[in-house]
């Protein structure tokens, strides 16, 4: 097994098998990242087919000093970024549309559904930074660098996310807590 | 809880938990929770929301990503190759960009630039790329015929089965021994000047990269340069040699460290929280309990899910600290060598000798004005208590010698 550093670097000398591995890789990951942050399932594949294009693109541009991983999160982010920016500009392709239910597929557990809510409930800030720790498990100064923000920031904000979401969840309906 | 009865703050405690925290400060915050049950607490309930929210897991991404970058990409080749070939640049600028309808676009446009320069390009490149292709389309069979869930029955117990994120294959198992290779060079330097440049220049050269780099320049003492290079470990050896060209070399050591039982071990309990977790996605499957008990076998795959994950995880830094040898590399000027009595050019002794000279009599001045600031105010004191006696015993010893004259 290649480490995903390795492999970049030789898509950086044209190898088109390293690309592949890389998007075999993250290909989950990247799809989990927009489908969490968005509701529309199509939108999210369209953006994260933009993302392993820019990563293509872009490829000359990485520095093996970042892992592989923060420097994909963090373009991912950046065209996230473009992208709210001109549903603002353009209403009517709203990200979340209001009348569409939490759960696209309406397939989810009901504990799935209800720590989506609960996640949709934090500030936005909080939120961005929670998800970039819990799924993109990112570190504090790699978060930092992606939000342009003070590693402290974003250890106090992380801290508030967490613990606002654990006053969520403890009024769950039932008791779903963590295990033991 | 204030920080006034704990040593740590709470935002600390989760910092360990996320293992922010350097050893040192890990290792107290680790102590403090063995003893203190209100921290401990905080811990839990920081563990229980991670816990909670891995529970929120995505649909699998559609085939559909796969098969549009697949178009996208052959797309991005020609533009490409067609910007490298030099002429008819702007065609391709025109070929519309893969954000918007970019298939039905750039189909027809890229069949039209295909024809083209079919003919005067050379196609291995794109033959490349469709090979690539073809062996992800092969690649992808396999795994969703490895990791897709029966759709035989429906609800909600097989959506969440259909959720559950596919495994990987296993781990390979290494055919060679795997070895962690680390290594130390000390140098000393007449021309500290182009140094940082230089090591730069021999980790890029060699693929490698600087994962840090600290140098000082201390006023009276030699500059030092200290760095940590990661470098593709079959690159090691000839690093290493050019890395020697940029001094004389005071030390250098190599060592590495087998790592293959430890790979070989997390990769068989992978292996196992692997079978575990099959074990109970068909349990769920097939269970016909109530909802509680669907919730705790859905909670217990959870856990598994998470250690896989984070086996993974030290799966692949194990394996990075294979694939990058670690160079340790620290530069000393030449001047702090001569101090050290190492034998040196005369141009530089001489030199030093006339520093260390210059800097005596520097010295000498600077002491004997601290002195005198020290002693002044002493001496003027005792020169005013003594001056009236003084001058009373100086009157009494004068006036016999006047009045005999
Ligand atoms: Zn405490």
């Amino acid at each position: 097994m290649t480490s995903d550093e390795q492999l970049i670097l030789e898509l950086q000398q044209g190898s088109d098998e390293a690309f592949t591995e890389l998007f075999l890789r993250y290909r989950e990951r990247v799809y989990g990242f927009f489908r969490r942050r968005m509701n529309d399932a199509a939108q999210a594949e369209e953006l994260a087919q933009e993302t392993f294009l820019a990563v293509l693109r872009a490829a000359q541009r990485y520095e093996p000093r970042a892992t592989f991983r923060a420097y994909l999160f963090g373009i991912a982010f950046n065209i996230l970024a473009a992208h709210r920016r001109k549903s603002v500009l353009n209403p009517t392709q709203p990200d979340r549309a209001p009348d569409e239910p939490s759960d696209p597929s309406g397939t989810n557990p009901e504990n799935v559904i209800w720590v989506r809510q609960a996640v949709e409930r934090l500030e936005a800030a909080e939120r961005e930074v929670l998800l970039l720790r819990e799924f993109e498990e990112l570190s504090y100064e790699e978060i930092a660098k992606i939000l342009r923000a003070p590693v402290n920031t974003v250890r106090s904000r992380l801290f508030r996310a967490r613990m606002a979401l654990r006053e969520i969840l403890a009024i769950a309906p039932r008791n779903l807590r963590g295990r033991k | 809880m204030t920080s006034s009865t704990h040593p740590f703050e709470q935002e600390e405690v989760m910092a360990y938990l996320d293992g922010e925290l350097s050893a040192n400060r890990a290792v107290s915050v680790a102590a403090h929770l063995r003893e203190c049950t209100e921290c401990a607490a905080l811990a839990e309930q920081m563990r229980g929301v991670s816990s909670q929210l891995s529970n929120w897991s995505v649909e699998a991404a559609p085939a559909s990503l796969t098969k549009n970058l697949e178009a996208a990409r052959a797309d991005h080749a020609l533009v490409k190759e067609t910007k490298r070939a030099g002429f008819a640049g702007w065609l391709t600028e025109k070929i519309p960009s893969f954000k918007n309808r970019w298939v039905l676009g750039a189909a027809g446009a890229a069949a039209g630039v295909v024809l083209l320069f079919a003919l005067t390009l050379p196609t291995r490149r794109r033959e490349q790329h469709s090979e690539g292709w073809a062996q992800l389309a092969y690649t992808e069979q396999l795994r969703s015929a490895e990791t897709a869930p029966s759709k035989s029955a429906a609800g909600e117990v097989e959506a969440f089965i259909a959720q559950a994120r596919p495994s990987p294959p296993p781990s390979p198992e290494p055919t060679q021994p795997m070895i962690a290779r680390t290594a130390s060079v000390s140098l000393i330097v007449k021309d500290f000047g182009p140094l940082e440049a230089s090591v730069k220049a021999v980790a890029q050269r060699h693929n490698g990269y600087i994962a840090s780099l600290n140098s000082a320049s201390p006023q009276d003492a030699a500059r030092t340069l200290s760095a940590t290079l990661r470098i593709p470990s079959a690159q090691l050896e000839s690093t290493i040699a050019e890395l020697k060209q940029l001094g004389r070399v005071e030390q250098e050591s190599q060592s590495g460290e087998e790592v293959t039982k430890e790979f070989t071990d997390r990769a068989a309990r992978m292996k196992n929280a692997r079978a575990t977790e099959e074990r109970l996605l068909d349990v769920l499957r097939n269970h016909t309990g109530q909802v509680k008990d669907i919730l705790a076998t859905e909670q217990e795959i959870a856990r598994v899910r998470g250690d896989i994950e984070q086996m993974e995880a030290d799966q692949r830094s194990l394996q990075t600290r294979v694939d990058f040898a670690t160079v340790e590399l620290s530069v000393q000027e030449e001047y702090k060598a001569s101090l050290q009595g190492a034998p040196t050019a005369i141009g530089t002794r001489l030199r030093n000798a006339a520093v260390e000279g210059y800097r005596t009599v520097v010295e000498s001045v600077i002491g004997f004005g601290v002195w005198a600031l020290q002693s002044l105010p002493t001496v003027l004191l005792w020169g005013l208590v003594l001056f009236a006696p003084a001058r009373w015993i100086w009157k009494r010893l004068r006036r016999p010698a006047v009045s005999q004259s």
